[in-house]
């Protein structure tokens, strides 16, 4: 009885105090601190130490800074303005094309980069002008931007999966492998739906007369930049897939890759890998903190019991595990709506995936549903982060009202979509399950 | 003592400036590994292993001054309306908190890297290095986040009165 006080006191604190806008790391950490001290006295903080030493030399983390430099490095040789330039010449001339190629440039950019806010800030800065100009309606155009940009949470390689991946003691590679076709079929869907909405009513997405008369050679030109980039990616998830390397070796190899690209642009300049750098120790510092604080809490978490109870409860609901998985998935979106990604991971995954198994659940299946769940909760109205991203680069007269109406339809799109993989989760685990046997 | 906060506030971008160049160190060391498993047909003993030693000293060294730049995410539903006098209590909890969490760390990780190094404790791997270089960067780490939390303290403060605060340039 003791104990379960002493977690409702550690939830309300954790709560309560992030409420007050401190770091989730410190507020995770503070408390799992103090309340091993308080639970088992101030000898039980080394075991705190020691797995924060454990962390410090983790090879399969040491894969988040790898991927995000390997982004960084590609990004800044300006490889998005190229993509973008290709994109237009060959969809201009569709119905909502403009609309589809931001989808496709996005889900090419979610291959290169394992982060969010990078695709979303480029599209709304290079395809939403080029959609206005050519009388596109401003909340397809919008919501059409804000979905495509989350594909980069499934699209490997992703650090939020590698987050779970390693939460989850599941193998990384086979997590990247599985998030490769239900990224296809969401990206799929979002062209599908604006191509039927564009060809139903034209207006909505005038083509983009301009475009049509392009000659076939120069628009084989364009895609002349794209080829190393390209290379560099599919040989980073081809060696993962065939077990060539690690995927912490892969993205060093990655990471090498993207430096001899960025050479043959002409854009290996010391101030574009500086600022490559201080993209990747911003990210993997506020990561890796969190981890720590994340681990010591769910260290007190598990060694009062808590994860047991929870068990225990849910073995004495008697529901059906349809049921568990669907409130699960709900507190996943809900908790999604205001923590980051890697905070819920690091602290629901631990306790959702013991329940998982006992269900007889596959993890690698519930990953790809959570990374969808997270999508969700990256363009749901209010604070989803993708909104704040867009509303940066937003031209004046256009609300941030306007976003909102736009990514409903996607939304509901992801629901679908998420409904069927939970239906038919062959879809999600032929592949990965392909690459061991 | 806003001098001394604007000193602390400039070592750590500092520090933060130099161990962000390890990154590329690691990758480095990666492609070393995998470079001599195919083709000199044996795999270095130290690459992967030395990745490791330094990844710690990385992440953790950017710790103190992601502090500052406000990089750590936090839920700022409350925080980002707050106004006046709640608003500086928020922002001083936070700063304390951090505080709470690197001084404990601080306490409790000094004797254990004294005690590696006194032992001379090595890693036993086949390379089998000494390891308290490595994990000395916890408590350094450590220092330096109550330190920047000091300093942000002062500038808190210093805010409230109306008078000057951070002189140091943000990296961007």
């Amino acid at each position: 009885m003791e104990s379960s006080y002493i977690l409702l006191g550690m939830f309300t604190a954790l709560v309560v105090l992030m409420l007050s806008g401190t770091g989730l790391a410190f507020v995770l950490g503070a408390i799992a601190f103090l309340s091993t001290m308080f639970i088992w006295g101030p000898s039980a903080l080394i075991v705190a130490v020691l797995n924060t030493f454990d962390t410090m030399t983790s090879e399969s983390l040491m894969a988040i800074p790898l991927y995000v430099l390997m982004a960084s490095i590609l990004q800044k040789s300006d490889i998005i303005d190229d993509l973008y330039n290709a994109m237009e010449k060959w969809f201009g001339g569709l119905h909502g094309g403009l609309a589809i190629g931001t989808v496709v440039i996005c889900t090419i950019m979610a291959a290169m980069t394992g982060v969010v806010g990078a695709a979303v800030a480029a599209m709304g800065i290079l395809a939403l002008p080029s959609m206005l100009a050519r009388k596109y309606d401003e909340p397809l155009a919008l919501g059409a931007i804000c979905a495509g940009g989350t594909l980069g949470i499934l699209i490997p390689p992703s650090v939020v999966t590698i987050v779970y991946a390693i939460t989850a003691q599941i193998s990384i590679g086979k997590m990247f492998i599985a998030g490769i076709m239900p990224g296809i079929i969401l990206a799929t869907s979002y062209s599908l739906y604006i191509y039927i909405r564009a060809r139903i009513n034209p207006k909505l997405a005038p083509i983009a007369e301009d475009t049509l008369n392009i000659p076939m050679a120069e628009k084989l030109k364009s895609l002349k930049t794209l080829a190393l980039p390209g290379l560099v990616i599919f040989s980073v998830l081809g060696t993962i897939y065939l077990g060539l390397a690690t995927p912490t070796e892969a993205a060093g190899i990655g990471v090498l890759g993207a430096l001899f690209s960025a050479a043959v642009a002409g854009k290996l300049k010391i101030n574009n890998l500086s600022a490559a750098a201080n993209d990747t120790i911003k990210v993997t510092a506020m990561i890796l903190w969190i981890t720590i604080g994340a681990r010591a809490f769910i260290s007190v978490f598990v060694a009062t019991g808590g994860a047991d109870s929870i068990l225990d409860f849910v073995q004495t609901l008697e529901a059906s595990k349809w049921v568990i998985l669907f409130a699960m998935l709900a507190i996943l979106i809900f908790l999604g709506l205001f923590l980051d990604e890697i905070g819920i991971i690091l602290l629901c995954v631990p306790v959702f995936l013991p329940i998982i198994k006992i269900l007889g659940f596959d993890p690698l299946w519930f990953g790809v549903l959570f990374m969808i769940t997270a999508q969700m909760a990256y363009i749901t109205p209010p604070f989803g982060y993708t909104l704040f991203y867009l509303k940066g680069v937003l031209p004046d007269n256009i609300g941030i009202g306007q976003v909102y109406r736009g990514v409903i339809p996607f939304f509901l799109i992801q629901v679908v979509v998420l409904a069927m993989f939970v239906m038919f989760p062959d879809i999600v685990t032929w592949l990965p399950n392909l690459g061991s046997n | 003592m806003l001098n001394i906060a604007n000193a602390i506030t400039t070592t750590n971008k500092h520090i933060y400036g130099l161990v962000k160049w390890l990154v590329f160190i690691i990758a480095g060391l990666m492609v070393v590994e995998v470079i001599s498993r195919y083709s000199l047909t044996t795999p270095t003993s130290w690459a992967p292993e030395l990745a490791t030693l330094l990844f710690g000293p990385f992440f953790l060294l950017g710790g103190p001054y992601l502090l500052h730049m406000g990089g750590h995410v936090a839920v700022d539903l409350v925080s980002s309306r707050a106004k006046g006098k709640l608003k500086m209590t928020l922002e001083i909890a936070a700063i304390l908190l951090a505080m709470v969490f690197g001084g404990i760390l601080l306490w409790f990780s000094v004797p254990l890297v004294i005690s590696s190094f006194n032992y001379a404790e090595t890693s036993y791997s086949a390379w089998n290095p000494i390891v308290w270089p490595s994990k000395a960067a916890l408590p350094f780490a450590s220092l330096l986040l109550l330190l920047q939390g000091f300093a942000e303290l002062v500038f808190i403060i210093g805010d409230s009165n109306g008078s000057e605060t951070s002189t140091v340039n943000e990296v961007k």
